[in-house]
């Protein structure tokens, strides 16, 4: 177990060169960036998180969900209720998420029954449903007029800068946890349970309670990206979290990958900066979303980051060539004799 | 056998439809191998899926070590020591060899889920090395790393036994693993589940039509037709039993064994 292959030891040490290169721009880009720019980087960072959700319940468990914009919602009123009313911000923003972990559970129950179309539209629903109670519990919500945000700032950073460290700081959280459980046991049986339903049972695995948990973990990652967009918004109306949203949302996981931990943030990217970038188009937006969506579908159906990962796999087997020459010469469709 | 059995099943009745599929099984398996053969249709898959809690019967009882199965879900009956593996192995394509067979510890690792997350990689490491060392006694540590789709199906039946071993099962239900495999990949196969069946006390039951192997591995072999016990006996007596012979062998075999 000692003896690694080359290929192994250049895959770790490029990518703990990578992490330690990505934390150290993290810490210091904003003293390079002007507000506005850190603004659209820290809103990469919150659809990111949001939609590592939808990696999660989507990309690993295999259930079409379309709620993630009711728990991004969620997220944003139930953090600024909380946090107006005398609990500190973070506190706010972890008991919101806890409890839209909760009615992810509650959701992912019944939800685990229905499958492809039919979940997709019962989801949608309770996005619906979410919009509904934003606009009409006017005592808590403000209803249609909105609620303001009461900004966090951390010691003298600022109210930016402290968001951005706070995105950041939460979607490194949130990949270093989700990567080391996509490789390990919750992370296998999900993807089991997506793949293999049938026989789940024969493994002594519940399908449901997977499909549950993948639930409340996507519910939870949303309304903490929600709790973070709202502080981006300063204020907020039910309008920013309509189908509209949703839409946005799966951009990012189709563009990015859906079963990638980097196709979130890669997704994202793509969404945040082209909007950004032809907000003054109108409607060639959409029209750019519409054609790329296309593009991607017909060209990489499993997204941006599959392309990414098959190139750096084929660059690693070529640097490693000499070492490895033997194992590849042998076929690897013959059982050893 | 009687009291050393593990597996006894009583009086089972199954109807798909007005179909009969099972009528008034009995039967039994303790330590060791058991073979179970009929012709196809004979309903030696229906009584598995009983067994592993996929198929309630009408009527009749299955045990496990004298503990009741009938009416638990799939996944408790595996909790309680039943494997099984599938005519047409159940694996996932994307995944590599080495996950396809940890996940058949991952239902049985005593851990919960929470404390598996958040403890170190130290266990998911034991685990490794244990699954790569069964992975080894199958001859199939080198591919260990590769997408268990690329290898062909004689191997593919391999892993999905190694999956249902690294279960530690008490019961293991193999249906027809020689099917569609070559004579190494047999050999592959079964001198390791021999070694695993006098180590562990493995009480291994197998739906097989290559009556050589059955006869080479089983000390006693059930014949099923059309729902029915037709005879329970040591493989010799069994394949010269002249209802067995003809609902199942055929003439040619008949001629041959004289």
């Amino acid at each position: 177990m000692k003896q690694r292959s080359p290929q192994v030891v250049a895959r770790r040490l490029a990518s703990l060169v990578a992490i330690v290169a990505v934390l150290v721009v993290a810490v210091v880009i904003p003293n390079y960036l002007n507000g506005y720019s850190l603004y659209i980087l820290t809103e990469v960072a919150i659809y990111a998180i949001a939609c590592l959700g939808l990696t999660v319940v989507i990309g690993w468990s295999g259930q079409v969900a379309l709620a993630q914009a009711g728990f991004f919602g969620l997220g944003a009123y139930g953090t600024a209720y909380l946090d107006s009313h005398g609990i500190s911000w973070f506190v706010a923003a972890l008991i919101t998420a806890i409890l839209a972990a909760v009615i992810g559970m509650l959701i992912g129950l019944p939800a685990a029954r229905l499958r492809g179309f039919y979940l997709a539209i019962a989801t949608l629903a309770f996005g619906d449903l979410m919009g509904q109670v934003f606009n009409e519990w006017t005592s808590v919500t403000g209803g249609p007029a909105g609620l303001p945000v009461d900004l966090v700032s951390i010691g003298s950073l600022g109210e930016t800068r402290s968001l951005w460290y706070m995105s950041a700081a939460f979607l490194a959280v949130s990949v270093a946890v989700l990567w080391h459980v996509s490789r390990t046991r919750w992370g296998r049986c999900l993807r089991a349970v997506r793949n293999i339903e049938i026989a789940t049972g024969s493994l002594g695995l519940s399908a449901t309670k997977y499909k549950v948990e993948a639930f409340a973990v996507s519910a939870f990652l949303g309304s903490i990206a929600g709790a973070l967009f709202g502080q981006a918004l300063t204020f907020i109306t039910p309008s920013s979290f309509s189908v509209t949203l949703v839409i946005e949302f799966l951009i990012v996981v189709l563009v990015g990958g859906v079963d990638r931990i980097a196709g979130a943030i890669v997704g994202a990217g793509f969404l945040v900066i082209i909007q950004e970038a032809l907000q003054s188009t109108g409607a060639y937006q959409r029209l750019v979303f519409g054609l790329s969506l296309l593009v991607i579908v017909r060209f990489l159906p499993s997204g941006v980051m599959s392309l990414v990962y098959s190139l750096g796999r084929q660059a690693l087997a070529v640097m490693a060539r000499p070492a490895a020459v033997d194992e590849e010469i042998e076929p690897t469709v013959k059982v050893a004799s | 056998m009687g009291e050393d059995a593990v597996l006894s099943c009583r009086g089972l009745d199954v109807a798909f439809g007005g179909n009969n599929v099972l009528r008034a099984i009995d039967f039994e398996a303790g330590p060791g191998f058991t073979g179970l053969i009929g012709p196809n249709g004979a309903g030696k898959t229906t009584l598995f899926n009983v067994i592993t809690g996929y198929v309630r019967p009408a009527a009749g009882e299955v045990h496990l070590n004298g503990v009741p199965l009938i009416g638990k879900a799939p996944a408790a009956i595996a909790a309680m020591g039943v494997a099984r593996t599938f005519q047409t192995p159940k694996l996932i394509p994307d995944m590599t060899v080495l996950e396809n067979v940890m996940l058949g510890m991952d239902g049985h690792r005593r851990l919960r889920d929470w404390r598996s997350i958040l403890s170190t990689p130290g266990s998911e490491r034991t685990a490794r090395v244990q699954a790569l060392d069964v992975l080894t006694e199958f001859g199939l540590h080198r591919f260990a790393n590769e997408p268990v789709s690329a290898l062909p199906l004689g191997s593919q039946k391999l892993v999905e036994v190694v999956r249902a071993l690294l279960s530690r099962p008490k019961l293991l239900l193999l249906d027809e693993p020689a099917a569609g495999v070559s004579a190494g990949d047999v050999t592959r196969m079964t001198n390791p589940l021999r070694r695993w069946t006098t180590e562990s006390d493995l009480c291994l039951v197998i739906i097989e039509h290559d009556l050589e192997l059955v006869s080479e591995l089983c000390s006693s072999v059930t014949v099923l037709d059309f729902g029915r016990v037709l005879a329970t006996d040591s493989p010799d007596v069994v394949t010269r039993h002249p209802d067995v012979i003809t609902a199942y062998l055929g003439a040619s075999f008949a001629a041959e064994r004289g």
